[in-house]
């Protein structure tokens, strides 16, 4: 076998090396690409698990307030409470640095964190405040010490050697505290500053307050026990028990999502490669037909035929899987280095997660990209197996490969779009996937049939055109060898058009989303973090003072404030602001239907999607989980009115009128001014009106004042730059198509050149045959583009209908960019005929006629 | 594990008399006679203070090595923040027991931040010092580790872990003594390296030990055995610049006698400073720095850590001249792990010039692996 793998196989690999390659190649892509994805998601989950992989460094539960935080009174009962091993007390609130003493330094915005030094390691080992070399071990208590994680070092420009004692400023409120850097901590991610509890009960507004106490039970306690008895406490500062809140790993769940995305995707692509391993040993098999023949008459047995196809395009699968998981593995390393762990889809700030190498990854790779090389050559090698010797000797045998019946396909289309109305696995469309894959696959199973449907309709419009009809008649009678050239640009072109279509779809109803949520000229904040609703806040003198500033016309105030309804849900953003009756509410919001008019006595609230996932809550449903927000309000008072497209804050935001929230608590703060300007103000002359009232009112120096535009323009080019991961797979699996095609026409073509040399006798001459070429390769790209568009676009149907929703609790609107389709298809098109005609043009060379004779 | 607080009293004053702290020369207090039972409490004031329980304890022939210790420390930076979590003060308790028939020590530690106000006050309800009456607390409940004295000169210690577990009541059979000048032990050449010492040494300990997953339940008390040794020592400066390790040993007598020794060393191993006492019956001789000399008549090599210790020793002291002998090589304590700090600490037996073996007591050995940051 293996001398007869080395005699026959071998040297057919080494005449055409040029055919080989592509195969090679288009294995070597899909690996590297499924490779890459997978060693970036392992290499930044790497940094999420971090914590978790610290030995029982969680809390097992926690006690935290359901809006803002609570009075720490009950803290010492709570940890005394038997069955507690551990109570660690966590105050957070945001705020800003700066490096002092210049007051040029940059601000930067904080999360941070008051606990206490002594336990926290128990629950959150990341937030372990650490020593500079040679401090004071006592600074984990000083008032003005504080811990820094890597990004907030990095962003005051202190991650250099001689940091320890560097002087900062923290702003809180309105006011400053002189700090100095004492230490670190391990936390990634986002800016984060840790400093003792007592030290951050300073901070304005904080004075006896606690965000929440993360508990530690003794080994063998019975947590059901144990919470009744906590539940049972008194005077626990309105605080509740609830399961432990590990933002981290939410987030780390949420971009899940969207690395499986990229991940499956990228798996699309090495199915590519699969198919061109097909198409490639399709060709190679029917060419070597008589040789099979040959070897079987000489003794070779069918198995031993098969076994020789297999063996080949295992080679094949071998060579390519080593490069690619090269590749992979250097594109991972870029990747990170460019685009972060997330692969830019701006889930984590901060840190960029080193490179970590996975053997095991590497071998289930490679072990995919082989399989893919296998299974692409398993009908080829059945071909090989069930040849019949004698008959193919004489040239009489089938060439090709014979078309399936088209129930197999139609079945597969069908199972593919019932498998779209599946719910999601573990937040993960799953079944989305597989719809996705049985698409493809029925897709290009139809092809031959669909090939023979079109060209059926096409041969009599080539009337008596002799060239077309030659050509039309010919890819009409070998349907089936047709279409094992075409799948391959139907597979790539479908996962370019799907990818196309949902980027687009995505950023059109961002686009829209932003013009609906930035409606003013202005927006202000007096922190950078004002996202953040421990941020800095307006009160009511300052929004009348910034209405009298000259130029602006109107100020709308919106009060943020974050609430914890379920115990095991991340907490949602409630979002005040004038919002008026439902008429004006959807022009103030992007709702995604009309609104409904709440009935008398009930209070509108507009959930944004992911609330409505989430919570479970409809247009017309009272929603009560909000009534623990409002304790003090009637209960089954909160209506939803509507649902509102939000892609900012995927845990979900609860949007209510200002006069409603304002008649429910006696709150009047605002986080964030939209301003207008009257018109012909000068944004200019405003900006600087606005900067002195910040100064004199709030104490803030630098407010963060943006013009709607520049903050439209920001969001837009952090989406493209987000996806531009998905546009450079785009062009890897056009680029593997298209070589793909050419790739099969030369194949083809080279086999053919006895045809040629029969027509050339016939007295074509070498240009008409050539045109037959082209307009047969024309004819094939055509119906592979037509083919394409229509399964990308039932693919992207798929990404935007089921797999978003599914991921993100986000919908969005199919938006098709016709033009850059039918150019996508135009290019394939062209390309195809050009590769056709030029590999006729190295084949229907001169010795063609002698090719005539090889056989008499 | 926590925290990367050492464990030791020595390694203890090198964390509360941290760098650029603020001394205050001769602290109001230090001058004045001690008025029990006052200083039995906490001195919340002094920078540094510990109540060192150490002693022994017999089942049959089997004997037990245990020892309680709490340690407070004061913040200096945190006194004037207003929250009830302020750590103004740092408690801070490490116990051990040596289970010499099974040649094994086993230990445990704890800290907690205090605010220094009555339990009631306290936001964080960990740690308690009172200042009427030795009373300790460290934790909640249950499983609170505890040292607390009652009005009839008798002590309750309580400390459990994962491995061991110590009850005991320790009643007193001999007045307090105390150490240097009525209670005034000077701790270097300088007036202000002093402190506030005194001793209860012939603590009578009955109650139970568990270790090793078994309950041993101390024999009644008798001549010579289930003896218990408490420190109380406080202060605001200890140590002189240049001492590197402490050695620190007190012996109960099997006749009554106690007998206290300590040095402070310099990195090549002489002493900077010495002290201790001897009583006997009513008689008590306090020893002159100059008085007390140590040699090593044994080192051992830790097969942990490869630090070397001397594990029998020769005094010479002005009360006489002994040869102190662990009666377990391995009491190491190596916390690198945890908290970084690694030395011995064990049970030992005092002979006199015959050999003959005449007292128990604890051994205290720091700094001997790498010269403490001071």
């Amino acid at each position: 076998m293996r001398d007869l793998f080395l005699v026959f196989s071998w040297q057919e690999i080494r005449r055409n090396p040029g055919r080989q390659l592509v195969a090679v190649v288009a294995v070597m892509l899909g690996v590297a690409l499924a490779f890459a994805v997978h060693l970036v998601n392992a290499s930044a989950l790497d940094e999420f698990a971090q914590a978790a992989r610290t030995v029982d460094g969680r809390p097992d539960l926690e006690w935290r307030a359901v809006r803002g935080t609570f009075a720490d009174a009950g803290f010492a009962r709570i940890a005394a409470t038997p069955g507690v091993a551990a109570a660690v007390p966590v105050l957070e609130a945001g705020v800003s640095l700066r490096a002092a003493p210049d007051g040029t330094a940059r601000r930067i915005a904080v999360q941070l964190i008051g606990t206490d030094a002594l336990g926290i390691a128990r629950t959150a080992p990341q937030l372990l405040p650490r020593n500079l070399p040679g401090a004071d071990r006592l600074d984990l208590f000083a008032p003005d010490a504080v811990f820094l994680n890597a990004a907030a070092l990095q962003a005051l420009g202190l991650a250099g050697q001689d940091r320890a004692g560097a002087r900062l400023q923290l702003q809180a409120g309105q006011k400053e505290y002189p700090l100095r850097l004492a230490g670190t901590v391990a936390a990634g991610g986002a800016p984060l500053a840790v400093m003792d509890i007592a030290a951050a009960q300073v901070l304005p507004g904080m004075a006896g307050r606690l965000s929440r106490i993360e508990l530690k039970l003794a080994p063998g306690t019975d947590a059901a026990a144990l919470s009744a008895s906590l539940r049972a406490l008194p005077d626990t500062g309105g605080a509740n028990l609830a399961a432990p809140a590990d933002n981290a790993s939410r987030v780390g769940d949420l971009s899940r999502a969207y690395r499986v995305n990229l991940a499956v995707l990228a798996l699309i692509a090495l199915f590519t490669g699969a198919y061109l391993v097909f198409s490639m040993t399709s060709l190679s098999v029917a060419k070597r037909a008589p040789q099979f023949a040959l070897l079987g008459v000489l003794g070779v047995t069918p198995r031993g035929r098969r076994m020789l196809v297999l063996a080949e395009a295992g080679l094949l699968g071998m060579v390519g899987s080593g490069l690619g998981l090269l590749l992979g593995a250097s594109l991972a390393a870029l990747a990170l280095r460019l685009l972060g762990g997330d692969l830019g889809g701006g889930y984590f700030s901060g840190g960029t997660p080193r490179l970590r190498l996975d053997l095991a990854a590497a071998l289930v790779y490679g072990v995919l990209g082989v399989g893919a090389a296998l299974v692409g050559a398993w009908w080829p090698a059945r071909a090989a197996d069930r040849l019949p010797p004698a008959h193919t000797l004489k040239g009489l045998g089938a060439r090709g490969v014979t078309a399936t019946h088209p129930g197999l396909a139609l079945l597969m289309l069908l199972a593919g779009g019932l498998l779209a109305l599946a719910p999601p696995v573990a937040g993960v469309p799953l079944a989305a996937y597989g719809s996705v894959a049985l698409v493809l696959v029925g897709g290009i199973a139809a092809l031959p049939w669909l090939v023979g449907l079109l060209l059926d309709r096409l041969q009599p419009l080539a009337g008596r055109q002799v060239l077309a009809l030659l050509g039309i008649e010919r890819a009409r009678r070998l349907s089936g060898t047709a279409a094992v050239a075409v799948g391959g640009v139907v597979a790539a072109l479908a996962l370019a058009v799907a990818l196309t279509v949902m980027v687009a779809s995505f950023r059109g109803s961002v686009s829209q989303w932003l013009d609906t949520v930035l409606p003013a000229d202005l927006m202000m904040r007096l922190a950078p973090a004002a996202s953040s609703p421990d941020a800095p806040a307006f009160d009511a003198a300052f929004v009348e003072a910034a209405t009298d500033i000259d130029g602006i016309a109107r100020v709308e105030p919106t009060r943020l404030q974050r609430l914890q309804l379920d115990a095991a849900r991340p907490a949602v953003l409630l979002i005040a602001r004038n919002l008026g009756d439902s008429r004006q509410a959807a022009r103030a919001l992007p709702l995604r239907a009309a609104p409904l008019a709440a009935p008398a006595g009930r209070i509108a609230v507009y959930v944004s999607e992911a609330v409505e996932q989430l919570y479970g809550v409809h247009p017309g449903d009272t929603f009560t989980a909000l009534d623990r927000a409002f304790p003090q309000a009637p209960p089954g008072r909160f209506w939803v009115a509507g649902v509102w497209r939000d892609y900012a804050r995927q845990f979900g935001a609860v949007a209510i009128d200002r006069a409603a929230y304002r008649q429910l608590s006696d709150d009047g703060l605002s986080n964030e001014l939209a301003l207008w300007l009257a018109p012909g103000a000068d944004p200019g002359m405003v900006r600087p009106a606005l900067q002195a009232l910040a100064r004199d009112r709030a104490g803030v120096a630098d407010p963060d004042i943006a013009s709607s535009t520049e903050l439209r323009a920001t969001a837009l080019r952090i989406f493209d730059r987000s996806f531009a991961v998905t546009y450079w797979l785009q062009a890897v699996a056009v680029g593997i198509g298209l070589a793909g095609v050419a790739a099969s026409f030369g194949a083809q073509v080279l086999a053919r050149r006895k045809e040629f040399g029969l027509l050339a006798h016939l007295g074509l001459t070498r240009r008409q045959v050539l045109t037959v070429v082209a307009v047969e390769g024309a004819a094939w790209t055509a119906i592979g583009a037509v083919a394409g568009v229509a399964l990308g676009l039932a693919v992207a149907a798929v990404l935007v209908f089921v797999v978003n929703p599914q991921s993100f609790h986000w919908t969005m609107d199919l938006l098709v960019p016709g033009g850059r389709l039918a150019l996508l298809g135009l290019a394939v098109v062209a390309a195809g005929t050009l590769a056709a005609r030029f590999a006729g043009g190295a084949a229907a060379s001169r010795d063609a006629v002698l090719a005539v004779k090889e056989d008499w | 594990m926590a925290t990367r607080f050492p464990l030791s009293r020595r390694a203890w004053l090198a964390t509360a008399l941290a760098p650029g702290a603020a001394i205050r020369a001769g602290a109001a207090g230090m001058a004045e006679a001690m008025r029990f039972p006052r200083d039995f409490g906490a001195h919340r004031d002094s920078r540094t203070e510990w109540w060192y329980v150490t002693g022994h304890g017999m089942q049959g022939e089997r004997v037990f090595g245990f020892q309680i210790t709490f340690f407070r420390s004061l913040v200096p930076a945190t006194q004037g923040l207003r929250s009830r979590f302020a750590a103004r003060q740092l408690v801070f308790a490490h116990a051990a027991v040596t289970d010499i028939a099974a040649g094994r020590q086993v230990h445990d530690q704890r800290i907690a931040r205090w605010s220094g106000l009555p339990s009631a006050e306290d936001g964080f309800g960990q740690a308690f010092a009172a200042d009427a009456d030795t009373d300790l607390r460290l934790g909640t409940g249950a499983e609170a580790w505890t040292l607390k004295r009652t009005g009839d000169s008798r002590y309750r210690a309580q400390a459990a872990s994962a491995q061991f577990r110590i009850d005991l009541e320790l009643q007193a059979t001999q007045p307090t003594l105390l150490q240097g000048h009525a209670g005034l032990s000077q701790k270097g050449p300088e007036p202000r390296q002093v402190s506030r010492y005194y001793s209860v040494p012939q603590l009578r300990a009955s109650g139970d030990i568990d270790v090793g997953g078994r309950r041993y339940r101390l024999d009644e008390p008798a001549r010579g055995r289930n003896a218990a040794w408490l420190d109380h020592e406080w202060s605001d400066e200890f140590l002189p610049p240049g001492a590197v390790g402490w050695d620190w040993l007190g012996i109960n007598g099997f006749d009554g006698f106690a007998l206290t020794v300590f040095r402070l060393r310099r990195a090549d191993g002489s002493a900077l400073w010495a002290g201790g006492s001897w009583r006997d019956g009513g008689r008590l001789q306090v020893f002159a720095a100059d008085g007390v000399r140590f040699e090593v008549l044994r080192r051992w090599t830790s097969p942990h850590t490869g630090v070397v210790y001397p594990v029998a020793l020769q005094l010479v002291t002005p009360a006489g001249h002994f040869t102190l002998h662990a009666l377990l090589d391995d009491q190491e304590l190596d916390s690198r792990d945890s908290t970084g700090a690694v030395y011995w600490e064990g049970v030992c037996e005092l002979r006199d010039t015959a050999g003959q073996p005449i007292g128990r007591g604890y051994l205290e050995l720091t700094g001997y692996q790498s010269p403490l940051r001071l």
